[in-house]
């Protein structure tokens, strides 16, 4: 091999090998990450990829998820044209059509059904990521219904809906400047590195860590002071016992209280019911080191508590603990102070920057009157009260019943199905549309069910508008050729918007113009995002400034914190309780038959939901779909490590391999989710979900388990 | 020529297979041939006098000073990179004989289909030009680090070391 061979083969860039190094983003998990990405580029293609150096978050740093993007975006089931259904519904057959016919045939027919059963009789659907959402939404409003939905009707809002009732706006751990994290959930090793990073430096300065998580993780491993280890779903009741010792041995901010907490007395009242006589009983946890934690907290002159998207809300309970949790930093007097939980706003697409755009006016600028309920308004009322979208975990059903009205078609854009507990019921109603649309990078489980499927590009292929903490905005660049004839989400609704004849201009105008609206009231343009390849700083961006928000009052009907909602309180038909009150999570299924606690909402360092089970390099590092179980349950069944093994529920069976492990604490099962060949969201009740969010019960559902024979 | 190891800091490692990805980024790896990657990560979990103690490792190549896979190699595949002092190699001639297998203590040469040896060169190319081997500048958290064995200044804890403790705790596992 000579000289540069070697070169091109080790991919060195530089002149004599053609290698450019081009800036672009990943978007395989949240939008709270969108790591800066170094692409490899010859000739339009991605050699290899790495951290951007010159990225103000990641810093050259991804994770393992993200150092597979290269064989995500050229996976051999990338879809490169638009497809047309030829089999039978579900089939998986299809043929290419151009994109002017696939367009045509949208627009008639939902054009048709909309003539015939009104606008509402159709259903917008956003899966994951996020970064189009707004378009969606607005696409959706503009057609003349408020049936849009997303993702995140299961992610992150009953967390923010939690803080939207406390506190009237969302809320951040400043974990930078607090001497106690009270890491509740918190797993960043796995789940997001670069709080990981954060949390390593904070330790040095000498931070201290509660972790509770049922789970020994590395995080526990590696930077914790005191480990509780709840059984899944009883966060408020032991939330709500370390109140009550924080609360009875006077360790409170009581002026603190006075000034800016409401319903403190009620509060007080409810949590007495878990003490010493039970906690151990209901949670599984010491009532010692219930106590040694509520000195740990004493102790400390602030605490920031861990937020997070999904292991505390997806339980029955989930909306409830939530709220049981964020009363601490409450008592404690540490909500809107440094180094306690700081009031944050919304920049854009989910992230948190410092600066405020217009989206929700984009978003929401086309809202349609006198429509019908949305999808799950009328089931999860304080849902629909705050995000004014579909939730559509009551949309199987809705479809199946049409009741209160029919739901003839999806328009769908990377839906999967297998996200929604007893999904096959919604593989069920999905296969009853008169009418289904799905977009995706691939020909997935739910992309096969649908009539149409529309190709689109991924976050290499195409350019968007990013926001980052710390104020920084970037509009990327593709870096790559795109795959076949794929387009981006945005680019799809605002063609779709013209060929359908909508009448919304801003949306014809198309995403740029869109994103110049958006940025209108910033000290930024569009040209300067444009001429430059990195994030810039918006000159609007400020740094919160504690304790501002509490003087002004908070955005809440009593303009305090709230223990006890008078928004709900306000509400008598919703049937909900005003004090974050704590039932059981577990479900109604006979303990003797199903003497297991489900959970899947661990996380693998090397997959996010069903995003990278078909990408051979993650999938390699953990290739059987494997179940996490105690050491002591698998001597009892006489499982191993690698046996084959069933988890069962009245809904299913599904086969996977065994994994004893000293992690996991006796009766709970670790699975994980996604996986076609073993979908655990198969096994879970539909019916099972929090009255208060909607979000279903994915982390605490009764189970059977035995060997496989 | 400098002495460069690719070294563990085991006390963060975490296992989260940052490195093996990259690493089958960096040399296009096909995991479908069924060859085992340059680079592994294992979790372990052990009862040591009665608690349970958990053991974090990432292993590759780790570029012996004296590496014995050179000496065991009868075509001469292997050698030292007279500029990073990784260990590299050139297959046109290997014939598949596994030698370099048997010397190795860590058991890192592997084998494909065609029955020619690879493994870890260190990405001594990227490091000749000035840039971190794959799974180095992966690592989210600072476990594995380049190191030039001939500059105190860059040394690894040895208790935390993998290149120092490697064969104990290899040995335990056995």
């Amino acid at each position: 091999m000579d000289a540069i061979d070697k070169l091109i083969k080790a991919k060195i860039p530089c002149p004599q090998t053609g290698i450019e190094i081009k800036h672009t983003v990943c978007a395989i998990c949240s939008p709270s990450f969108n790591c800066g990405v170094n692409a490899y580029v010859k000739d339009g293609k991605m050699l290899k990829l790495e951290g951007m150096d010159e990225h103000p978050r990641n810093q050259g740093h991804l994770c393992t998820k993200g150092l597979a993007g290269r064989e995500f975006a050229y996976r051999e089931d990338r879809i490169l044209t638009p497809l047309k259904r030829v089999g039978e519904r579900g089939e998986g057959k299809f043929v290419p059509i151009s994109w002017e016919e696939a367009y045509r045939e949208i627009a008639d027919r939902l054009g048709q059904i909309k003539e015939k059963d009104g606008a509402d009789a159709v259903a917008f659907f956003g899966g994951y990521n996020k970064w189009y959402r707004p378009w969606l939404r607005r696409f959706a409003h503009s057609f003349g219904t408020m049936n849009y939905g997303t993702e995140s009707s299961t992610c992150m809002t009953a967390g923010w809906m939690a803080w939207k009732t406390a506190v009237g706006q969302l809320a951040r751990p400043d974990m930078e400047h607090c001497d106690l994290l009270l890491g509740w959930a918190f797993n960043p090793y796995y789940s997001g590195y670069l709080k990981a990073q954060s949390a390593e430096k904070c330790r040095k300065k000498g931070m201290k860590i509660i972790v509770v998580d049922p789970m020994i993780t590395p995080t526990v491993e590696k930077m914790c002071d005191l480990h509780l280890r709840p059984y899944p779903g009883t966060d408020g009741a032991l939330a709500m016992c370390m109140a009550n010792i924080l609360i009875q041995k006077g360790w409170i901010d009581k002026d603190y209280i006075d000034r800016y907490v409401h319903g403190f007395e009620a509060y007080a009242e409810y949590v007495k019911q878990f003490n010493e006589s039970n906690i151990e009983q209901l949670t599984g946890v010491p009532y010692e080191q219930v106590m040694e934690a509520c000195e740990m907290i004493h102790q400390s002159s602030s605490m920031a508590i861990n937020e997070n998207s999904a292991p505390i809300p997806h339980h029955k309970n989930g909306f409830q603990n939530y709220r049981a949790i964020m009363a601490l930093s409450a008592l404690t007097g540490n909500f809107d102070r440094q180094g306690g939980q700081l009031p944050s706003k919304h920049t854009f697409t989910h992230q948190i920057a410092g600066f405020s755009t217009l989206e929700d006016t984009f978003a929401d600028g086309t809202e349609p009157k006198n429509t019908k309920p949305a999808v799950g308004s009328q089931k999860f009322p304080l849902w629909y009260h705050m995000e004014r979208e579909m939730q559509v975990v009551d949309l199987a059903r809705q479809i199946l019943e049409e009741d209160p009205h029919p739901i003839k078609a999806i328009f769908a854009m990377g839906m999967n199905y297998r996200m929604l507990p007893d999904d096959n019921r919604l593989r069920e109603a999905l296969l009853k549309l008169d009418f289904f649309v799905d977009t995706d990078l691939f020909l997935t489980d739910t992309a096969k069910l649908a009539d149409l499927v529309l190709p689109v590009c991924s976050s290499y292929e195409r350019g968007e508008l990013e926001t980052y903490p710390g104020g920084y905005a970037w509009l990327t660049k593709p870096a790559i050729d795109r795959v076949g004839q794929s387009k981006s989400d945005a680019e799809i609704l605002c063609d779709l918007a013209k060929v359908m004849k909508l009448g919304d201009e801003m949306l014809e105008a198309g995403y740029e113009e869109n994103i110049r609206f958006i940025l209108q009231d910033l000290d930024i343009t569009m040209e300067q995002l444009k001429e430059s390849d990195v994030p810039i700083h918006v000159p609007n961006a400020r740094a919160i400034v504690p304790g501002e928000k509490l003087e002004q009052g908070l955005d809440t009907p009593t303009g305090k914190f709230e223990l006890y909602s008078e928004l709900i309180a306000s509400h008598p038909e919703w049937g909900l309780d005003a004090l974050p009150t704590y039932c059981e999570p577990l479900d109604e299924e006979d303990p003797t038959i199903y003497p297991y606690r489900l959970c899947s909402g661990g996380r693998l360092p090397n997959a996010l939901h069903s995003r990278l089970h078909k990408v051979s390099w993650t999938r390699s590092l953990r290739p059987a779909p494997t179940a996490d179980i105690s050491v002591e349950d698998a001597a009892q069944l006489g499982l191993e490590k690698g046996d084959d093994m069933e988890l069962y529920t009245p809904r299913g069976t599904i086969c996977v391999k065994a994994n004893p492990t000293h992690r996991v604490p006796k009766s709970v099962i670790y699975f994980y989710h996604g996986y076609s060949e073993a979908d655990v969201n198969m096994l879970m009740s539909g019916t099972h979900v929090d009255p208060y969010s909607g979000f279903p019960a994915y982390n605490s559902t009764r189970c059977g388990m035995r060997k496989k024979v | 020529m400098k002495r460069y190891v690719i070294d563990l800091d085991m006390s963060k490692c975490v296992s989260c297979g940052a490195c093996t990805v990259a690493c089958m980024d960096q040399n296009d790896f096909v995991v479908q041939d069924g060859r085992r990657p340059r680079r592994n990560i294992f979790d372990m979990e052990q009862l040591e006098d009665g608690k349970v103690c958990f053991h974090h490792l990432s292993l590759g190549c780790m570029h012996c000073t004296d590496a014995p896979c050179i000496v065991g190699c009868p075509s001469a595949c292997l050698s030292k990179d007279p500029e990073t002092g990784m260990t590299i190699y050139d297959t046109t001639n290997c014939i598949g004989c596994h030698s370099c297998a048997m010397a190795c203590p860590y058991g890192v040469p592997a084998f494909g289909a065609d029955g020619k040896m690879t493994k870890c060169d260190g990405c001594y190319l990227r490091i000749q030009h000035g840039m971190l081997p794959a799974c180095v500048k992966a690592c989210p958290f600072g476990a594995l680090q380049l190191v030039d064995l001939d500059d105190p200044q860059q040394a690894i804890p040895a208790q935390h070391s993998l290149r120092q403790s490697s064969l104990e705790l290899l040995k335990a596992q056995v």
